[in-house]
């Protein structure tokens, strides 16, 4: 990728987190759960799973909307929205940045997710299968463009700036993370809410499982009797502005974000691609002006798929040759939380570079040995670490890759 | 600009944006295939809009429509590959292929050409499908897996890049009625900051029952109101071609805004026109045509020429066209039928000089877009 244009752009960091996850509410609470390597993943409860041989996932059971929503009327959006808008409230209440001032000023949301509104067309077919499509609820229809998801939170925080939905699957919310820097670096905003939000469901369930994806217990991300995913679901919101801005106000800096890169395997839908993942990192570390040894961490994209992990390994070994970063999985607590999974990846690693700790890949006790020489996989709890600059992996179905290099600032 | 908006945003001075190139475009629409076809329909305007038709008809809603007729992606694409695309996916793959048939052959592959996809659903007819498996099969489980991926939104602009190898940017965007120019402002982002040397962008929507139902029952649209379907994307870049001719139009600013509060989408809309023209150096009387996005919408079909009115100084519209009337209401594509539709226009009926449009979205989520658009010289 070419050198940026040479216009000066301004730094832009991270200072407000917001976590709705499987293992917990709140920043400080997922940070806690995540090092600890506590297992989010529990027998499905939004759905009738019955029918399937598997049954568990990684659903946010506590999650109450109306103790988080100060506008939202819940019976009028759909629940990946209002996990987007909680995480959103959550992430401007641990920035502690002024709500008139995000009101007035330019600021928007930018969220992704992988499907959407699921939960609202799950209930639209449910509809469809008792009373036949002439039964279906307007009010509910209106509810399923994937578009409502960052409309949530900026009809929520009464925002007025550039909001967008970006469904690219499962490293949505990297890309969405990615497109909010660069709306904040170039001056087209000033505050961005960047993240994404997806919700358990029975067709992302039935997919898998079809695909022969799906763990038969637990995911074990990088471990030899890693079986694949179990789905999981949340809201992970980042509050992005500029370096100036928040030392203005004063704010806790957690990370800048050094820049990023996004490309496509244009190989195939569903197969990841070591060359293409590779080339997406050398890109994320162009753009970010860092140099591969300088990378302390990775917060894998780690699906605890047999593919998946083998190629992920493949690509960082070409990028890092024998010195491959410790790389871990929080997919292996949350479940795979689809659009929103890179966004608790960027929420791990800021607390990472706060909290001096390397997150873990729990459910594990070793690397698979076929993986190769020298592949920490930081197995069970999180341990202790000094971190400057760590890098957050996306992947999705389609090809799209989506690395993010965040580092702290001092 | 009204002073509702002018107090709800901070005091800003926009850059200027410099033009990006429009070298050239697909278009899969009821009208046919291509720029040509719709500028026909366009002239001569559409007959009344068709009750559905052939397989699956009875299971819609008694309301128009305007399918794509006869369409059959391996009569484009060929047989190899096509088996379980679905047709938002193949209406994709139709127009970009057309869209790249009309580039440099020398500047298609490669790392730095990418897709800006828009698309608020992906295809309903694969994830109702599969879902209303899911609810109907002895072992929900035994769904297609070939059939999955098509349910992802993102499945039409990784087809797009696989069949013709762009491993540049990659995004599918979602923003309601405004997805489309929701796109382009995308783009336009990438391209300043050199993500991308050249992108496909435009928006796709098929037609189902189970959309068609949905659309029936949230009662937005008005009555005798067509649902369309199609796609349109246009390669976009930064740099002009060596050869004025390659263009097909240039695009100005693109501007976008949130607006919670309904009371104020007219506000809304006429606050990112002001802002589009200002970015672009245009004055509000030097836009001589209005695409409008949001014909046959109750309440918003005011709105939003109340909010062009409104930033253009108040009088009359400049000239309109409406795409809608022809295409059907095309929602994820509509802002990119609208460009489509004065691009059409001005390759049928060059201006004389060089002319200024103006395309705008107003959707009822609070969304609101617009784009400055110019003829190209001739």
């Amino acid at each position: 990728m070419a050198e940026l244009s040479a216009a000066p752009r301004r730094r832009v960091v991270i200072t407000g987190l917001g976590a709705v996850s499987p293992v917990g509410i709140g920043a400080d609470v997922f940070a806690a759960a995540v090092r600890a390597g506590v297992d989010g993943t529990a027998p499905i409860q939004s759905f009738d799973a019955s029918g399937f041989p598997r049954r568990r996932a990684g659903e946010v059971t506590d999650f109450e909307p109306t103790d988080h929503l100060k506008r939202l009327d819940p019976a009028a959006w759909g629940r990946s929205g209002l996990l987007a808008a909680a995480a959103a409230r959550l992430a401007v209440a641990d920035a502690e940045i002024d709500e008139e001032q995000l009101e007035r000023g330019r600021a928007g949301a930018i969220m992704g997710t992988t499907s959407g509104e699921s939960a609202v067309v799950q209930e639209l077919a449910e509809q469809w299968v008792a009373g036949g499509l002439e039964s279906l609820d307007g009010g509910l229809a209106g509810q399923t463009p994937a578009a409502r998801i960052a409309n949530a939170v900026s009809a929520e925080l009464r925002l007025h700036g550039e909001t967008q939905t970006i469904p690219t699957a499962c490293s949505a919310s990297n890309y969405a993370l990615g497109y909010a820097y660069d709306l904040v670096r170039s001056g087209e905003a000033d505050v961005m809410l960047a993240g994404g939000a997806d919700a358990v469901n029975r067709l992302t369930h039935a997919g898998f499982y079809a695909l022969g994806a799906m763990a038969e217990d637990l995911p074990r991300p990088f471990a030899a009797d890693r079986t694949g995913i179990l789905t999981g679901e949340g809201g992970a919101v980042l509050l992005l502005e500029t370096l100036e801005g928040a030392r203005a106000r004063g704010a806790r800096v957690y990370a800048e974000i050094l820049g990023y890169a996004a490309n496509c395997d244009a190989a195939h839908m569903v197969h990841p691609d070591a060359t293409s993942i590779a080339a997406c990192i050398r890109a994320a570390h162009r753009n970010a002006g860092v140099e591969p040894e300088q990378i302390d961490y990775i917060c894998a994209h780690g699906t605890g798929t047999p593919t998946n992990d083998t190629t992920e390994v493949a690509a960082a070994r070409e990028v890092f040759g024998t010195r491959i970063p410790p790389i871990s999985s929080i997919k292996s607590m949350l479940g795979h939380t689809m659009g929103a999974a890179s966004g608790f990846g960027a929420i791990a690693c800021c607390k990472a570079l706060e909290q001096d700790f390397l997150p873990p890949t729990a459910n594990v006790t070793e690397a698979d040995p076929v993986l190769g020489e020298g592949v920490d996989c930081v197995p069970g709890t999180g341990r202790e670490a000094r971190l400057d600059i760590v890098q957050n992996h996306g992947f999705a179905f389609g090809g799209n890759n989506v690395i993010t290099i965040l580092g702290r600032v001092s | 600009m009204t002073t509702a908006t002018a107090t709800a945003d901070a005091p800003l001075t926009p850059a200027a944006t410099r033009p990006l190139y429009v070298t050239s475009a697909g278009v899969v629409s009821s009208a046919g295939h291509g720029l040509a076809a719709l500028a026909g329909l366009l002239r001569r305007g559409a007959g009344p809009a068709e009750e559905p038709s052939g397989e699956g008809a009875a299971a819609y809603p008694p309301r128009p429509v305007r399918a794509v007729e006869g369409f059959d992606v391996k009569a484009h694409l060929g047989r190899k590959g096509t088996k379980y695309l679905d047709r938002l996916t193949s209406f994709g793959l139709v127009a970009c292929k057309e869209a790249i048939e009309g580039m440099n052959p020398a500047e298609v592959a490669g790392d730095r050409t990418g897709v800006v996809l828009a698309t608020n659903t992906g295809s309903v007819s694969s994830h109702s499908g599969l879902l209303y498996d899911t609810l109907t099969l002895d072992k929900p489980y035994l769904v297609n897996p070939g059939q999955f991926p098509n349910t992802v939104m993102n499945c039409a602009a990784g087809q797009v890049a696989i069949r013709n190898g762009l491993r540049g940017l990659n995004a599918t965007v979602a923003g309601g009625q405004s997805a489309s120019l929701l796109a382009f402002r995308h783009a336009r982002l990438a391209l300043t900051l050199d993500r991308a040397d050249r992108l496909l962008v435009g928006g796709a929507e098929e037609l189902s029952a189970p959309a068609a139902w949905a659309w029936h029952r949230t009662g937005v649209l008005k009555g005798e109101a067509a649902l369309g379907e199609g796609c349109a994307v246009f390669t976009v870049q930064q740099g002009a071609p060596a050869d004025d001719s390659d263009v097909l139009a240039e695009l100005l600013a693109c501007e976008v805004r949130f607006t919670p509060d309904a009371r104020d989408y007219a506000d809304g809309l006429a606050h990112v026109v002001t802002r589009a023209l200002d970015r672009s150096g245009i004055r509000p009387q030097e836009v001589a045509v209005v695409s409008l996005g949001a014909a046959h919408h109750r309440g918003l079909e005011r709105i939003e020429e109340r909010g062009v009115r409104t930033a253009l100084g108040g009088g009359g519209l400049p000239r309109t066209v409406r795409v809608a009337d022809v295409l059907g209401e095309t929602y994820s594509a509509s802002g990119a039928m609208q460009l489509a539709a004065l691009l059409a226009l001005w390759q049928a009926e060059p201006p004389a000089g060089r002319t200024t449009a103006l395309v705008t979205s107003v959707g009822r989520d609070g969304n609101a877009a617009a784009m400055v658009v110019r003829s190209p010289l001739r």
